[in-house]
Formats: C-alpha cells, sequence, structure tokens
C-alpha cells in the first residue's frame, strides 16, 4: 500500500501557544482535559525523545491504559509520539475487541500560533503495521462517515421497529 | 474454527468493521432491521445471484452481525443488534476523543488565562 490510512483533527484555539503548550506538556494540566469525561491519571510524564507518558482512564469499573512514547519533542511547536494500548503494567496489548487495530500509531501534534490564537493539528497513522492492521484502520477511517453513518441508521430502524 | 464462546464475549470488532464496509452488505442489514428475510428475498432487490448473496450472508454472520435460522429450509436471516451497537459504540468513543478532549482544553486553557489576568491584576 502507498498510502497509509489517516486520523487528521485540527482546532483553533483561542490562546497564545506558550498557553496551549502549556497545557499539553504539564501533566496537573493535561489530566484535566485528556480523556472525555473520564477520569484520567498520569502515572509517568517524562517529556523528552525517549520518555513516556503513561496514561490511566477510568469510567465505571473500567480502566483504560496507554503508553505513549515520545519521539521528538520540540518546544514549543511539535509533539511526536507513539500511541499504544497497554496492560495494567504499560506491556503494549493488542485490543481484545479489535484483535487488528493497529499496534501503534504514530501520532503528530503540531502548534502555531496566528494573532494570538492557536493552531493544533493531530494526525495518527499506524507504525510498523502488518496489511490487516492497515485494512483495519483504512476501513474504520474511510467509513467514518458514510459507514458508520449507516450503521446507525440501521440500528435506530431496528430499534423504531422493536418499539412500534 | 467456531469460536462462539469467544465471540459472545467479546465480539471480535474488526470483523464487524469490515463487513459493514460493503455497500450491499449495508443494504441487507438495513433490509433486515425491518424484519427477517430470506435468501431469495434478500436477493430480490438486488441484481445479484442467490450464491453471491449467501457469500455475504456468511460474512456478516461470521462478524455475528446476523443469525441464520437453522431449521427451516428458507433459512431466513435475522438482525443482531449487540455486536453492530458495540462496533458503533466503538468507533463513536474513537471519532469523538480528541474532539471532546479539545473541548475540554478549551475549558482548562480559558482558565489558565483567567489566572494570568488576575496575577497581573495583584502585581
Amino acid at each position: 500500500m502507498s498510502e497509509l490510512p489517516e486520523y487528521k483533527i485540527e482546532r483553533i484555539f483561542d490562546a497564545p501557544r506558550e498557553l496551549v503548550w502549556r497545557a499539553w506538556t504539564d501533566p496537573a494540566l493535561l489530566h484535566r482535559w485528556y480523556g472525555p469525561n473520564v477520569e484520567t491519571t498520569i502515572h509517568q510524564f517524562n517529556l523528552k525523545a525517549g520518555g513516556e507518558w503513561h496514561n490511566e482512564m477510568q469510567w465505571g469499573d473500567t480502566r483504560d491504559y496507554s503508553k505513549m512514547a515520545f519521539q521528538e519533542v520540540i518546544e514549543p511547536e511539535r509533539i511526536v509520539w507513539h500511541h499504544s494500548s497497554t496492560d495494567a503494567d504499560w506491556n503494549i496489548i493488542t485490543n481484545p475487541m479489535m484483535p487488528n487495530w493497529p499496534r501503534v500509531l504514530l501520532t503528530t501534534v503540531t502548534f502555531e500560533e496566528s494573532d494570538g490564537k492557536t493552531t493544533v493539528r493531530l494526525t495518527q497513522v499506524p507504525l510498523d503495521a502488518t496489511e490487516a492492521e492497515i485494512t483495519c484502520f483504512a476501513g474504520a477511517m474511510a467509513n467514518m462517515d458514510h459507514g458508520w453513518g449507516a450503521g446507525f441508521t440501521i440500528l435506530e430502524t431496528m430499534f423504531a421497529e422493536l418499539q412500534a | 474454527m467456531e469460536q462462539i464462546g469467544y465471540m459472545s464475549t467479546a465480539p471480535n470488532l474488526d470483523a464487524v468493521f469490515s463487513a459493514l464496509a460493503n455497500p450491499t452488505r449495508r443494504a441487507i442489514l438495513a433490509r433486515l432491521a425491518k424484519g427477517n428475510a430470506s435468501v431469495n428475498e434478500l436477493a430480490a432487490p438486488f441484481e445479484m445471484s442467490q450464491p453471491a448473496i449467501s457469500k455475504h450472508l456468511k460474512v456478516l454472520e461470521r462478524a455475528g452481525l446476523i443469525e441464520r435460522g437453522v431449521d427451516e429450509q428458507r433459512r431466513p436471516a435475522t438482525l443482531k443488534a449487540d455486536n453492530m451497537a458495540a462496533a458503533m459504540d466503538w468507533l463513536e468513543q474513537f471519532k469523538v476523543f480528541w474532539g471532546n478532549s479539545f473541548d475540554q482544553l478549551d475549558e482548562v486553557l480559558a482558565d489558565l488565562k483567567r489566572a494570568q489576568a488576575q496575577e497581573k491584576k495583584d502585581v
């Protein structure tokens, strides 16, 4: 495959880059926003190439562990890490529900300031992935819009029929 | 090869994802959402042979998205919602993860800006 599937998100924050960088790189701030509606605990955060971020998220009885291995840290404009799901001992694991989900996502975040606002761009691509992992990730990305929309429509139809 | 027990505890979601990636299979599921149907009934709206439809049904069955009747000769297919709901949940989580986190980051940044403004006032 010549081109790897890519997940991309971009957001402009109404704050200078120095502040946005702080919110991303100070664990005391990072844990407050990383992970939607979950309790986030940062067990280790060593921001330098070769350093790691060990992250735990908790919601209900579920605990979700992940490890980010920093590859490149250029203050205040760029952070690159290898993103993986792990067990509670920070060993990389495959997702039990998604055996073909890429084990490592190469994650790149860039910060750009203009007129006191900061544009954050985040991309994720499978790293050293098997053909099956690439296909799985590509499928998820490509289906993000129409495929998943269709899935939801089918579920809705079915629930509507059940309630009728 | 058949891991029914495993399937019921931890659905293989990538099988669900790849099953859903095909428009014919999505159309079959949409039809089944309205009620059970036999291969004949499912093949009718498509310009496809019965064996071709049967092949798609096999993929859907393996992904745990449908069940086939065993006793009757027409083996009607029934939609199974659980795995699809689990797959939708999972994807939704992935899809909203950064977006929702970024909403929270907005709030943290607003706090930081307020704190900075306060510091300047205090000095």
